[in-house]
């Protein structure tokens, strides 16, 4: 069964003399438990395509399907709830919410889901603990390590049971030893608990992990190969 | 909500110097609000106090036309049996009658146009507060012949002191010039200054020799339990005495009843002026918190946190910000207001006296105007936080999370 289907996706920009194509008639689909790397070059297209499958941005033309729901017919609020539910999202920078800490930033999606206080407690003390942080619960992330503030953040974009997690960039900011550590997590769920990954990276040490390679040029997948890694 | 609110605390935390600016904002803005507003009211109130107790009383009795060129054979008809049936009136608490006419006042030094009052000391003392106006000498003790009490201000124009001498010109019913030797009993002294060049006071049996008015007053004047039934008492007077002039205070005092009125409004334009300035800072510092989380409202947006939230989130920051500063304005408003009520603001160099304002301002204001003052600067913090809150949920999530 696909989760993500898209069918000739593109996006335009037309604001100068000659039209852009940011995403130029992308066909994809993405089964349940892939764990898939795009790939490509400063402005091939990675970032538009996860942010128009995400719901952040929206398609000049073709469609995206999560599951059975085509969201571009979605409204702004449908779509911001549908996110909430169905998306999970790692971005390149960590972006946890400064104030809480990891504990409350794992806990922040099942309260905006008005999940019951004792399932929240029970996920998030499994979550951290899957992603290593069960002793740094109480820390901001002020106080944790770039390579600690990812790991929240796979761990906050989890706790939501979301079809599929979007990850842009996620070790960009990341050293060997965190991006390992990161990418051995991410592995072991998906292998464990079949979590689908899609995330965009031009980071050999992720590329050589990964199971599907999608590369992207100027807007097009010009190869999509899948790989054995033990 | 309890997740809305436990961040929108956190955040206000987060930079503290702005906080601290944002919640000084509205504490002064509240102060300023509450504190021009006591003055202005303690002003007033003082205003009306003086006019009441010292010049014109609840309300007054005249005959028609007779306040126009204060005719001396302008009395009111059966002026004791009016006075007697204003004491009997439960809603009257004394009444008085007043002799009133034009004259010069001479002295050794200089001549000038002035306004005697005739009275009887002891009524007049139940309905103005003359008798504890003195600075010096006696309330109409201590000379038996010709008795006259005039302002300390009078008293320095003319050089003159108590116990000096001074001629009075009046004229009489007939039209006749007449005069008479009075010495100066006391020296009083209001915060009116116009008030006190142009009044002398003299016993009433002393003035009615003088201008040949046996029996009736030109003026009855007369104290209420309250002074809002100035209004009702007057007109149910004026009804049944459709010959007189029956006149509240408000009508009495030259341009009281404007002034009562337009101060209002001048009060509402000041704290208006001081919540405009208070807005814009709010909106800008609230602008500032929100562009300065750009990248995280795009994040919060992009996981899921919808509108309602991030609006919610904003301008609950906002309230905690007035919950803050509104207690802290209104702590040092009510400390403020409560040291000068007692103490007094002196402002004696700046001529008020002049203009019939008491120099010493007590500010007071009634427990209403602190609740309505305060409700203001809270819905207007509430206002100046709908832009930024506005200004957030037009961000666009895959524009936002890319900022630095």
């Amino acid at each position: 069964m696909n989760v993500i289907t898209t069918s000739n996706l593109s996006k335009v920009y037309d604001e100068g003399p000659v039209p852009v194509y940011a995403v130029n008639g992308v066909d994809l689909e993405i089964k349940k438990g892939e764990f898939t790397a795009i790939v490509g070059p400063s402005g091939s297209g990675k970032t538009t395509l996860l942010n128009i499958i995400g719901g952040l941005d929206k398609a000049s033309s073709g469609g995206v399907k999560i599951g059975s729901t085509e969201i571009e017919n979605l409204s702004a609020n449908e779509l911001i709830d549908f996110r909430l539910r169905n998306i999970g999202f790692v971005f390149q920078s960590y972006n946890l919410i400064p104030v809480l800490t990891a504990k409350e930033n794992t806990e922040f999606i099942m309260l905006l889901q008005n999940t019951p206080k004792a399932e929240r407690d029970k996920r998030v003390e499994s979550l951290l603990a899957e992603v290593g942080l069960e002793d740094r619960m109480n820390n901001r992330p002020t106080e944790l390590s770039g390579g600690q503030q990812q790991r929240v953040a796979v761990a906050r974009a989890l706790a939501s049971k979301p079809q599929f997690i979007l990850a842009d960039e996620p070790t960009a900011n990341l050293d060997s030893k965190s991006t390992a550590n990161l990418l051995d997590i991410m592995l072991k769920l998906n292998k464990e608990e079949d979590t689908t990954f899609v995330f965009s990276t031009h980071d050999q040490r992720v590329i050589d992990r990964a199971r599907r390679i999608i590369t992207l040029e100027d807007g097009k997948i010009i190869s999509d190969e899948k790989q054995h890694v033990q | 909500m309890k997740l809305l609110i436990k961040i929108a605390w956190r955040n206000i935390w987060r930079n503290k110097v702005r906080s601290f600016v944002v919640i000084t904002a509205i504490a002064l803005g509240l102060w300023a609000g509450v504190f021009v507003t006591a003055f202005v009211q303690g002003m007033m109130t003082a205003k009306i106090q003086s006019i009441i107790e010292v010049e014109v009383a609840h309300l007054q009795y005249h005959q028609k036309e007779f306040r126009d060129d204060l005719k001396v054979n302008l009395t009111i008809p059966s002026s004791a049996e009016k006075l007697n049936e204003l004491e009997q009136d439960e809603r009257v608490t004394a009444a008085a009658g007043r002799l009133v006419s034009m004259a010069m006042i001479g002295s050794a030094n200089k001549s000038g146009s002035i306004r005697v009052v005739g009275i009887n000391p002891s009524k007049e003392a139940l309905v103005s507060s003359l008798s504890t106006q003195l600075v010096d000498g006696a309330y109409f003790e201590g000379i038996k012949r010709n008795p006259v009490l005039i302002s300390e201000r009078l008293a320095e124009k003319y050089k003159i002191k108590v116990r000096s001498k001074l001629v009075l010109t009046l004229q009489d019913r007939d039209g006749e010039i007449t005069a008479g030797a009075f010495r100066v009993v006391g020296l009083y002294k209001t915060d009116n200054n116009m008030y006190d060049n142009f009044n002398v006071f003299v016993r009433e049996q002393d003035m009615r020799k003088l201008i040949k008015v046996e029996e009736d007053y030109h003026e009855i004047a007369a104290m209420l339990t309250h002074q809002d039934l100035a209004e009702t008492v007057a007109s149910d007077f004026q009804k049944k005495y459709e010959n007189l002039e029956i006149l509240p205070w408000l009508d009495l005092a030259a341009g009281m009843r404007i002034m009562n009125e337009v101060i209002g409004l001048y009060l509402y334009i000041i704290v208006g002026i001081v919540l405009l300035a208070l807005l814009f800072s709010i909106v800008n510092t609230m602008l500032m918190a929100v562009l300065e989380r750009v990248k995280e409202l795009g994040m919060l947006m992009s996981i899921g946190m919808n509108k309602t939230r991030i609006f919610g989130m904003i301008m609950i920051e906002t309230i905690f910000m007035c919950m803050l500063g509104a207690p802290l304005g209104l702590l040092i408003s009510w400390g403020m207001i409560t040291y000068f009520g007692e103490h007094g603001i002196n402002l004696s160099g700046a001529s008020y006296e002049d203009v019939g304002f008491a120099s010493t301002i007590f500010p007071y204001l009634e427990n209403q105007s602190y609740i309505e003052v305060t409700g203001m600067v809270l819905i207007m913090a509430l206002l100046a936080a709908i832009y930024p809150a506005l200004k957030a949920l037009r961000l666009n999530p895959a524009t936002a999370i890319r900022k630095i």
